[in-house]
């Protein structure tokens, strides 16, 4: 197959071309940049066919390249997203510094992706994998802001994924003498008990890492807020996501097959929940844009999981679907906050107020986003969730629902808080100078807008191919009967049974937003200085009088006892004492010779007293 | 035929007592010199490489004594692969050194270009030989010019490291006498070949104990925890391109006796697992004093002491897969630490305490240098699609399917730890703030030319592997069959 070979090509020469074209010029470096990411998406998606593969070899090792439909959707989700990121990435980078070295890895990381996703070997799957990880590793430091910390604390748990993935993968490779997933899957069933175990724990180390699942999580936040914006609305939308494909595969394919593996679902679903749970309090506890959306995007990475672990059809289809709409709204939500920062030059909500009527588009795409992902109708994050609780409350699990449920409607808090903190509220002088950011950002928000809204209606277009996907992972197709299995769908996708009641929803729902805009440019009431009654206290120059400064306290006091124990303290006692360990070990080499001569003769003889033991 | 191996050691013997005569007539000679020959080694080694692959090893009499009576040369599909990486190294610091020790002086530059030629003369000359006095008298030469090279720069502490390393070398020759004797004692032979095919009748006591002898003594020179003391100040003292030698050559010089007695000559299998037991002792103490270090060659000097012990993990396992891995390990660690010690030694060029503090926000000022660092750096923690990731793939294989699982987890755990310093490294060369009394040091354009070389072929080597694993995979053929070298060798009647 020419067309991979051909792809792949663009966008190792692109990235290479771009980074160096910024020395020429900067707008063919931004054309450059958005050709090594478009034109490949257009020949993956009009030239690569189902079925047909690459073989080829490297090092004496069997590599295949292909697609299957499951594959593809992930494809979908990395290339979609990716070129939408790109567009807006043009406007978002221009006139910052470091530019060809964003595009360099922008370009890699899709490329990896993709990689990822069309590897049907074991070694090119890990190669893309590292690739992966130092492309957006070197995003993370792109801020140059707390990177020993942020930024190793991420490579390390990367590094500590890759490498238990890399054991499993070695391990796989001694039983069978191919790297192709194909024959691990076939070689497992007749695998050892123990063998059967630790394989799938090795390879889920690495995909719980890269999903940001708990107690790995910790990486998370920091890179993902310490990313540039442009970047992280694909790291958060789709590199995440890699961890989800990964999963999913592993699950289908050798833990479904092993009497014990229901443990490992249960586990597995448990951690998703309470992932769930602790990223949304965290996350409603944040006063920094980014570092809420970090936190919400390992919350949402939870239900996914939980999804895909509970393992039954409709509980798969929830946890895919849920996929995709979180690429579409966590996407846009990041794209709305490098926006925000872009114009206004900060993004914490204790600063910014009422910016509806300076980026009305910008607040269009984060309303569509909040209720997406709210899980409020008529957008695609209802019929997710509706899907997830549906699979959880029909395969028993009460208590995990009950965890979901929780996390969900605690989830309304940060929600509010985003959209209002920004949005609405009194406007500042501080603010009045703000502009709409430029139409390469603002279009492709509008766009995934529009998607999420399409795929509220007709989940359809997208379950589809999430359908073929797990079909060709071994499920039976469920197409044309899924209203056997879930409530909201009267037939396969092509309509939701609640529709005449969404309709009117929705008309509601139009209603208040143009009542909204029109009062919006009307005008009622100008509120430029902060009236806040301070119940006759007089406030001080220096205090901050922001209505979001100290939101939803009363909330966090509650769940306060919940917060104390933080799981990144214990890592990082773990990792001092650890250093401590390695002092201890430096000083072995005292840098005396009289000690080095006296270690040669302890060895000497050490050696020689146990030769009959050693030889 | 172009040449024979003798011409490995005699020309570059002979260019080393010439260099300071042709001096005299053209102080420039004394740096043009080197590089002829150097590169008229190479083109040979290449060839004789090529002659060896297809049509098996050329054994080499001296003085018309056949074996097992005279000395004798093998260039082997295994030991002709480590004399071309030798070569080729060699070549790289002398283009690299050639201005960068102009500012030096004439009599410090002749010192160093003489020392030079008799280090790769007494590197090489180990790896060729086949008999084990000879060796020693190789190891000899090539400690004596290293203790010269640490003390290149004639201060305090270079001169301490110098002594160290003399300490160390003077009782790793006493041991490797000693080993000697015993063996020549027991059959009355010093030619590899022969002891090889007798080895079986000498009592197991000799042959432990000497064996042992052996390990401890080259040991040292191959820089094996914890007889390894003097390297770490060896490294960060001498120059570095001497560092890139010492790891590049020297103590790969000195692998290969150890591997060549254990695989070879004797025939102790209890010796692979002990390989493994010091190799895994040699990395993770290595590696973990590695992170801890605040001057940047010293930390260098531990990530290859690190490197060297998991190269012996790898020759541990005994299975060609194995030694493969190994072989493929020395080739990247060869190229990868070389260009990190030439690179780094430019990063921190005009300080004096070559601490890690000072590479901070160099790329401003040194933007090839230092890519070049983090590539280095990118490529020798194994990170694909670099160099160092198809070796330590291949190193891993061969771990899992000699079932040692527990050897496989460690060295994983270790590459986290080897990934930490080495990232921090890169970090503070790109983002952070250059100190405000660091005088960054343009590099010369030779030295530039050697680093790229060396960055190019780990990309090349990372994107392509299979330009090199043929050669590796008869390389290690070729040393796990070790009664075809007592054949090949035994079988030659002058």
């Amino acid at each position: 197959m020419e067309t991979y070979s051909i792809i792949f090509a663009i966008f190792l020469g692109g990235a290479v071309l771009t980074y160096f074209a910024g020395k020429l010029n900067s707008i063919l470096q931004d054309i450059l940049f958005l050709g090594s990411v478009l034109v490949p998406t257009y020949l993956f998606f009009s030239g690569v066919s189902f079925g047909s593969a690459m073989p080829f070899s490297l090092e004496g090792i069997s590599l295949l390249w292909g697609i299957d439909h499951y594959s593809w959707l992930f494809a979908l989700i990395v290339l979609g997203l990716g070129s939408l990121a790109a567009v807006y990435a043009i406007g978002y980078m221009k006139g910052k510094e470091r530019k060809g070295y964003f595009y360099f890895n922008f370009i890699l990381s899709v490329m990896s992706m993709l990689g990822i996703v069309v590897s049907q070997d074991l070694i090119s799957f890990f190669i893309f994998w590292e690739i992966m990880t130092w492309s957006s590793y070197l995003m993370v430091i792109y801020n140059g802001k707390d990177i020993q910390r942020v930024g190793i604390k991420y490579f390390v748990f990367s590094a500590i994924g890759a490498y238990a993935m890399l054991m499993g993968i070695v391990i796989v490779h001694s039983i069978t003498h191919t790297f192709f997933i194909e024959d691990m899957i076939q070689a497992y069933g007749h695998m050892s008990l123990q063998l059967q175990i630790w394989i799938p724990i090795l390879f889920l180390i690495a995909f719980a890492v890269k999903a940001a699942m708990m107690p790995l999580h910790v990486w998370a936040p920091g890179a993902y807020s310490n990313a540039p914006m442009a970047y992280t609305s694909l790291f958060s939308g789709a590199l995440s996501k890699m961890g989800v494909y990964g999963m999913v595969l592993i699950l289908v394919t050798l833990v479904s097959r092993l009497p014990q593996g229901i443990w490992f679902r249960e586990v597995l679903a448990w951690l998703g929940g309470i992932t769930a749970a602790v990223g949304t309090l965290w996350a409603i506890k944040q006063d920094d844009a980014k570092k809420l959306l970090a936190y919400s995007s390992v919350a949402q990475l939870g239900y996914i999981i939980t999804g895909v672990a509970i393992g039954t059809e409709l509980g798969m289809l929830a946890g895919l679907f849920l996929a995709v709409m979180h690429a579409l709204f966590k996407g846009t939500l990041f794209m709305a906050v490098g926006a925000i920062e872009k114009q206004t030059g900060t993004t914490n909500f204790t600063e910014i107020t009422g910016l509806i009527r300076k980026m009305p588009w910008t607040f269009l795409a984060s309303l569509m986003s909040i209720i997406a992902l709210a899980g409020i109708p008529p957008l695609g994050g209802f019929v997710g969730k509706w899907m997830l609780y549906e699979s959880l409350i029909t395969s028993d699990h009460y208590l995990l629902v009950i965890l979901i449920f929780f996390a969900s409607t605690a989830g309304f808090l940060y929600c509010y808080k985003f959209l209002f903190g920004f949005f609405l509220g009194q406007e500042e002088k501080e603010w009045e100078h703000v502009k709409e950011a430029p139409a390469t950002m603002v279009v492709p928000m509008i766009l995934m807008s529009v998607f999420m809204f399409v795929l509220g209606t007709f989940p359809g277009i997208i379950l589809k191919p999430i359908n073929n996907g797990l079909m060709d992972l071994g499920f039976v197709d469920s197409y044309k009967h899924l209203w056997e299995t879930s409530v909201i769908f009267n037939n396969w996708g092509d309509h939701v049974i609640l529709q005449p009641i969404l309709y009117s929803i929705i008309a509601i729902f139009l209603f208040f937003l143009i009542l909204v805009v029109w009062k919006g440019y009307k005008g009622t009431r100008y509120v430029t200085t902060k009236d806040i009654s301070t119940s006759g206290e007089v406030p001080k120059e220096d205090e901050n009088l922001t209505f979001s400064v100290g939101f939803t306290q009363p909330f966090l006091r509650a769940v306060a006892p919940v917060m104390r124990r933080q799981i990144d303290k214990y890592y990082t006692e773990f990792a001092k004492g650890l250093e401590g360990l390695f002092e201890f070990m430096r000083r072995i080499y005292t840098g005396n010779a009289q000690t080095y001569a006296l270690y040669v003769v302890v060895f000497v003889v050490i050696v020689l007293l146990f030769k009959d033991v050693l030889f | 035929m172009v040449g024979t191996p003798v011409l490995f050691v005699a020309i570059p013997l002979l260019a080393a007592f010439l260099i300071p005569l042709l001096g005299m007539i053209w102080k420039e000679l004394v740096r043009i010199v080197p590089g002829l020959v150097l590169m008229y080694l190479m083109v040979l080694s290449i060839n004789l490489l090529n002659h060896v692959l297809v049509s098996g090893p050329i054994v080499e009499v001296i003085a018309g004594w056949a074996p097992p009576f005279g000395i004798n040369l093998v260039f082997s599909a295994f030991s002709g692969f480590l004399v071309t990486l030798m070569i080729f190294l060699g070549l790289v610091v002398w283009l690299y050194s050639y201005r960068f020790k102009r500012n030096v002086g004439f009599e410090p530059a002749k010192k160093y270009f003489l020392l030079l030629m008799m280090l790769i003369t007494g590197a090489v000359g180990i790896v060729l030989t086949g008999d084990i006095f000879n060796m020693f008298v190789f190891i000899e030469i090539t400690g004596i010019s290293g203790y010269g090279l640490t003390a290149f720069y004639t201060g305090r502490d270079s001169a301490e490291a110098s002594f160290k390393y003399l300490m160390l070398g003077s009782i790793a020759s006493t041991l490797l006498l000693l080993a000697i004797m015993i063996l020549y004692s027991q059959l009355g032979t010093l030619n590899m070949a022969e002891i090889a095919s007798k080895i079986h009748t000498v009592n197991p006591t000799y042959k432990v104990i000497s064996l042992i002898l052996f390990i401890s003594a080259l040991g040292i020179e191959a820089e094996i925890f914890p007889l390894n003391g003097w390297a770490p100040d060896a490294y960060a003292e001498a120059p570095g391109p001497v560092g890139a030698a010492f790891a590049g050559i020297v103590v790969k010089a000195s692998v290969y006796a150890i591997i060549r007695y254990i695989f070879t000559i004797f025939d102790i299998s209890g010796a692979y697992s002990f390989l493994i037991i010091i190799g895994m002792m040699t990395l993770i103490i290595a590696e973990t004093a590695a992170i801890r270090q605040d001057k940047l060659k010293r930390m260098l000097a531990y990530s290859s002491i690190g490197q060297m012990g998991l190269v012996l993990v790898a020759f541990g396992f005994g299975t060609e897969e194995g030694v493969f891995a190994a072989l493929f390990l020395m080739l990247n660690h060869a190229i990868i630490k070389s260009l990190l010690f030439l690179s780094g030694s430019y990063l921190v060029y005009n300080s004096k305490d070559k601490k890690i503090v000072e590479v901070n926000g160099m790329h401003k000022f040194l933007p090839i240098t230092s890519f070049l660092f983090a590539l280095g750096a990118f490529a020798i923690v194994g990170l694909p699609p670099f160099a160092g990731f198809w070796s330590k793939l291949s190193v891993l294989t061969a771990a899992a399917d000699s079932h040692m699982l527990f050897v496989l987890a460690l060295v994983l755990i270790v590459s986290v730890i080897e990934l930490v310093y080495y990232l921090r490294v890169v970090n503070r060369i790109y983002f952070f703030k250059k100190g405000e009394n660091v005088d960054p040091k343009k590099p010369t354009f030779n030295a530039l030319l050697a680093m790229i070389v060396l960055g190019a072929l780990i990309l090349v080597i990372g994107f392509y592997p299979d330009v090199i694993t043929g050669v590796i995979h008869k390389a290690s053929a070729d040393l796990m069959d070790k009664t075809k070298y007592i054949n090949d060798v035994l079988s030659i009647k002058q």
